[in-house]
């Protein structure tokens, strides 16, 4: 319980197995209402590393990241079942703290969703959520964050406008350097570039590959070109089933299922 | 077939000018309707300045800041009414603003769907409870509930206290300052509510959700995203229950004690502009008489536009400071 509240630690510099698993999903089961949306998802995401969801709409894969944070909780008749361990705590647990839990798991949403204050509040206001800081302690964790999502040099001299005032690529920057500003240990992406130009595309995705040298990454898209540039591990789901996760490269080139194959060379979906 | 290919433009021609006259006509006729409004309210207000233009001259600068309304002397002064309009308007927001805000709040983050519809609907019927029941529920019901549970125990503990305990002294009548303003409370909590509610309702759900993800608290969303982005709506709901608590005539007439004095004690009896006006329109005997009423009228009008404006002149403020 000690480690899960202490947001203060950075991600350490080097793990020492590559490829543990973060986040390890067993035996999970969601339901809206009545509906059965996700059927007994097994699956890790590895530690710093990207892994993608793909299928078509309605399969399950946006359901699946908002189990991760448990945004879910906010609606009700909205239920998981199942464990979601973290650092080996189960977070589906009742006595997981939800705002605790997504103060570690950040996410970035389908639209940019900056909130209505300037720029530098946008990304400040989340780390005063947990951290005590001092000003300049503040103001360097601000900077570092608008680095670390590439958007420093466009916005360095208008902190004090509105977030609202930036166009569509640099608002969802802005976004994912206010989920990362907080220093979570998983990113989940829900489709960040769906609402994109393609430059602005390429920059986000360049940007996810700097992140996963620090940060657990999670993306759902729609988009299977980027799915193979910017992952590592490639999960295809299907009508709330998980029908093949593997390495990106063979789930393109050497899919084990038919189904998956169909999906990725655009016979259906 | 020829003759079809040449009429066509003629006719689309005789089409076209039937639709840009109808265009005209139709801007005519609701321009006309717009107009309408400005006339009357041009009106309204020339015909009031006429009608308060003898008390106005009698008394001048001094009908705003003298307290002596004495029908016999024939001596008007404004300040009572002036002073109790305010003071039951400003204790009516502390009662309603936040009340309001809880309900709500909680009917659009945290209220359990069943209880949403049953909730919601009772507030609008709060609403729709004409201000005569208030009055008589307020006379015969609150106000001696008050007189014998409430102002004793306020007299006995806040009395007590330096500074506020002014507010509370004298005997526990029952009606009075504080009684009004709890009343208008009341009647300006449905519409405080149902605006805030609405326009909380219009938050897009990945903002709300965005916020949550970053380890948000309810009232850290609220206070940090809801009410920002709402915060247009949100002043207008205010001072939509704020004219009305300014102008309520019937209920504050009920319980206020309608008297001519200004007393620092919340207990105390008091008036307001629309209570005095109500009370003695029918006995003003004597032109001044008369027409000091209609300058109290005159007043409130300028009060309530004043508040209107201050609530624009703050909402742009707000905005520029957010950098938009």
């Amino acid at each position: 319980m000690m480690q899960q509240t202490s947001l203060q630690m950075a991600p350490p510099a080097m793990a020492t197995d590559a490829t543990s698993a973060k986040v390890s999903i067993r035996r999970l089961n969601f339901h809206y209402g009545s509906f059965h949306a996700l059927r007994d998802i097994n699956l890790d995401l590895r530690e710093r590393e990207v892994t993608a969801f793909i299928g078509a709409s309605g399969s399950g894969k946006s359901t699946l990241l908002r189990v991760l944070n448990r945004i879910y909780d906010l609606y009700p008749g909205q239920r998981a079942e199942g464990e979601v361990l973290l650092d080996g705590q189960n977070i589906l647990s009742p006595r997981q703290d939800p705002n605790l839990l997504r103060a570690r798991v950040g996410m970035v949403f389908q639209k940019p969703t900056p909130f209505p204050m300037t720029i530098h509040d946008n990304i400040a206001f989340g780390i005063k959520l947990y951290e005590r800081l001092g000003r300049t302690e503040l103001e360097a964790r601000v900077e570092q964050a608008l680095r670390d999502a590439a958007l420093w040099d466009e916005v360095k001299d208008k902190l004090q406008q509105s977030g609202l005032s930036l166009s569509g690529g640099q608002q969802q920057r802005l976004c994912i350097a206010r989920a990362i500003a907080t220093r979570p240990a998983v990113l989940l992406l829900d489709e960040p570039t769906s609402a994109l130009d393609p430059i602005s595309t390429a920059k986000c995705e360049e940007l996810i590959d700097q992140l996963k040298d620090r940060y657990t990454i999670a993306i759902v898209t729609h988009n299977m070109q980027q799915a193979t540039r910017i992952s590592d591990w490639t999960a295809f789901m299907h009508l709330g089933e998980l029908v093949e996760f593997g390495d990106t490269e063979q789930v393109f080139t050497r899919p084990r299922e038919s189904r998956t194959e169909d999906y990725v060379t655009g016979r259906f979906g | 077939m020829a003759d079809l290919i040449i009429a066509e433009p003629a006719a689309t021609l005789s089409r076209a000018g039937r639709y840009q006259r109808q265009d005209r006509y139709f801007q005519w006729l609701t321009g006309g309707f717009a107009l309408f409004v400005l006339l009357l309210l041009g009106g309204i207000v020339l015909s009031i300045l006429d009608g308060a233009w003898p008390a106005l001259r009698q008394f001048g600068f001094g009908f705003l800041v003298t307290e002596t309304w004495n029908p016999v002397t024939e001596k008007f002064g404004a300040l009572a009414p002036i002073f109790g309009t305010l003071v039951t308007s400003i204790i009516a927001m502390l009662v309603g603003v936040p009340l309001g805000f809880g309900i709500a709040l909680f009917l659009t983050e945290r209220c359990p769907p069943v209880l949403k519809r049953p909730l919601g609907i009772a507030v609008e019927l709060l609403a729709g409870i004409p201000s005569i029941i208030y009055g008589i529920w307020g006379l015969f019901v609150l106000a001696p509930f008050l007189q014998h549970h409430v102002q004793p125990f306020l007299i006995d503990t806040l009395g007590e206290l330096p500074w506020i305990g002014a507010l509370f002294q004298g005997p526990p009548y029952g009606i009075g300052v504080l009684t009004a303003g709890l009343i208008l409370g009341i009647m300006v909590l449905p519409f405080i509510t149902a605006i805030t509610r609405d326009v909380f309702d219009t938050v897009p759900p990945l903002l709300r959700e965005s916020a949550y993800g970053l380890g948000c608290t309810t009232w850290e969303v609220v206070w940090n995203v809801v009410l920002p982005y709402t915060r247009a709506g949100v002043v207008g709901g205010i001072m939509l229950g704020l004219g009305r608590a300014l102008g309520e005539t019937m209920a504050v007439t009920f319980v206020i004690g309608n008297a001519h004095r200004i007393s620092g004690s919340l207990l105390a009896p008091g008036t307001t502009i629309s209570a005095a006006i109500a009370n003695e329109f029918t006995e003003a005997t004597g032109d001044l008489y008369t027409s000091s009423l209609i300058a109290l009228g005159l007043l409130l009008f300028v009060i309530t536009f004043g508040v209107l404006t201050a609530a624009r002149l703050m909402l742009r403020h707000l905005e520029r400071r957010r950098g938009a």
